[in-house]
């Protein structure tokens, strides 16, 4: 044991069984007594039965891949998940889809008292899976286990092409596999069936750098690629919720809207029709109404204005003035209307009236000072005026339903786009994915 | 985490539409001026419009 690596817990421990490949003669050491089934020589990478006192040679095979080396050495100790446990054992798997050959790599972990667990890497990303407890229930479709449902992923035929260490099972390089994996993230179930038999496990999603944590290696582990078939959403549990809370702030945007509707005074303080003259605009045309009061809160003030005009404008420099403060709002506004017949029939531009909200006035004594003018082909011109105090304005409740949906929206998109990047990669890719691979053919 | 995250911001939200409506907050943008002299109200071409003479006709269709 190294001086760096942690000490396994519990009670005393079994000895590691010191042995020598019949082969080369190299060293290997047993770490999981009586439960590896095959070790595979780390020197001559002869595969030899562990169950046999003299270490016969199962198979022999071809390290051309000298450099698969596992990310987690051989014989590294951790604390997974609360419990000790030794890396014994590593394999490289691959499956062939549409020709490309896609690898991932399994470590096998010992504890004496708890067994034998797994992790497995594909891409940066990583499973912690163990052995089923009870038989799931499956169908193509879909599979159940421990009252969860599981939805088909994808099924393949995985080849062992680099072993290294001990097995609890028979392993050889060669052997083929066909693999179905059921998920549910962060979980996913998978069967393996080599010969008649098959083989349930149900792995769990981990992050590269829990497992850095847990095993105190060096470095960062390696960046995830891309989305993996049981990698838990940052999204997708709550959008759900997120949209129900969504609708939950919309009912209460309608009942502030009601609330304040009512509770406006939208109190008329002036209206007053006046005319323009042309004649007389040669001289001074700016005028100011009769003194009107607000009361109450700082509030809205709408002013309205009413011109009968036809294919033509009208435009009023307006000025709401407080008696008391000098205090003034300025703006000016155009009331125009044009309609006729064209090629493409008849249209209509501009409406007769137009109506402008004045934010947060304060109470006071106020007159407002208009200046109009006009169309210069428009001798005179009636036009209202109306001031109306303390109106809602909606357009705000506009811009919070706004406000409230759009990150819902993103959230949804988001957790959509996760989705498919995660069904992409399966054998039930989204629509349009399997359409527009179809077409490419 | 984004749900709590979610309801906040939905929450402070509500409270900015409430409080905007109680305030008075429009979206129409309008010129506010400070000290205009009170001889404007007996001599209202005594008063520049900050809009004044920005109109240019530009027609219909």
């Amino acid at each position: 044991m190294s001086a760096g690596t942690p000490p396994l817990s519990g009670p005393p421990k079994p000895q590691a069984r010191a042995l020598n490949c019949p082969k080369c003669g190299a060293a290997i050491t047993l770490h999981s007594f009586g439960q590896a089934v095959t070790v595979v020589c780390a020197s001559c990478h002869s595969i030899l039965d562990a169950k046999d006192p003299n270490l016969a040679i199962l198979q022999r095979f071809e390290a051309a891949t000298r450099d698969v080396k596992p990310l987690i050495p051989l014989g590294t100790r951790g604390k997974l998940r609360g419990t000790d446990y030794e890396l014994i054992g590593f394999q490289r798997r691959s499956t062939q889809v549409d020709g490309i050959t896609y690898y991932w790599h399994e470590y096998v972990l010992f504890n004496p008292y708890k067994g034998i667990r797994y992790l497995s890497e594909y891409n940066g990303h990583w499973n912690d899976i163990s052995i089923c407890k009870t038989l799931p229930i499956a169908d193509g479709g879909g599979a159940n286990y421990l009252g969860e449902t599981y939805k088909h992923f994808q099924s393949a035929d995985a080849d062992t092409d680099f072993v290294l260490g001990e097995f609890p099972w028979q392993v050889r390089v060669g052997e083929k596999a066909a693999v179905t994996d059921y998920v549910h993230p962060p979980r996913v179930l998978s069967g393996e069936k080599l010969d008649k038999e098959v083989t349930w496990s149900i792995g769990e999603y981990m992050y590269g750098r829990e497992i850095w944590e847990s095993f105190k290696l060096p470095g960062d582990p390696p960046a995830p690629i891309g989305v993996y078939e049981n990698q838990p959403s940052p999204v997708t549990l709550n959008v759900t919720g997120m949209w129900v809370a969504f609708a939950a702030f919309a009912v209460f945007l309608l009942v502030l809207m009601a609330v304040f509707d009512m509770r406006a005074k939208k109190e008329p303080v002036l209206q007053e029709t006046y005319q323009y003259n042309r004649a007389e605009s040669k001289a001074e045309t700016s005028f100011v109404t009769d003194v009107f009061e607000l009361t109450g809160h700082t509030s809205t003030v709408e002013v309205k204005t009413f011109a009968p005009v036809s294919n033509h404008w009208i435009y009023l420099n307006y000025a709401l003035i407080n008696q008391d403060s000098g205090q003034a709002w300025d703006f000016g506004r155009e009331v125009s209307y044009y309609s006729g017949y064209d090629s493409d029939g008849s249209w209509t531009e501009g409406k007769q009236h137009d109506s402008v909200v004045i934010p947060s006035v304060p109470p006071g004594h106020y007159y407002l000072r208009i200046e109009p003018e006009a169309d210069p082909s428009l001798p005179n011109i009636p036009y209202t005026v109306e001031v109306i105090h303390d109106v809602p304005v909606f357009g705000i409740y506009g811009i919070a339903f706004l406000a409230l949906l759009v990150p819902v929206v993103i959230i949804s998109f988001r957790a959509y786009t996760f989705e498919r990047s995660r069904w992409s990669e399966s054998d039930h890719p989204p629509m349009e994915l399997s359409s527009s691979s179809g077409d490419d053919e | 985490m984004f749900r709590k995250l979610y309801l906040l911001y939905g929450a402070l939200v509500l409270s900015s539409a409430g409080f905007g409506q109680y305030r008075g907050w429009s979206l129409d943008t309008v010129n506010q001026l400070k000290n205009v002299p009170k001889s404007v109200r007996d001599n209202p071409g005594s008063y520049r419009s900050v809009y004044s003479g920005y109109h240019h006709y530009t027609g219909g269709k």
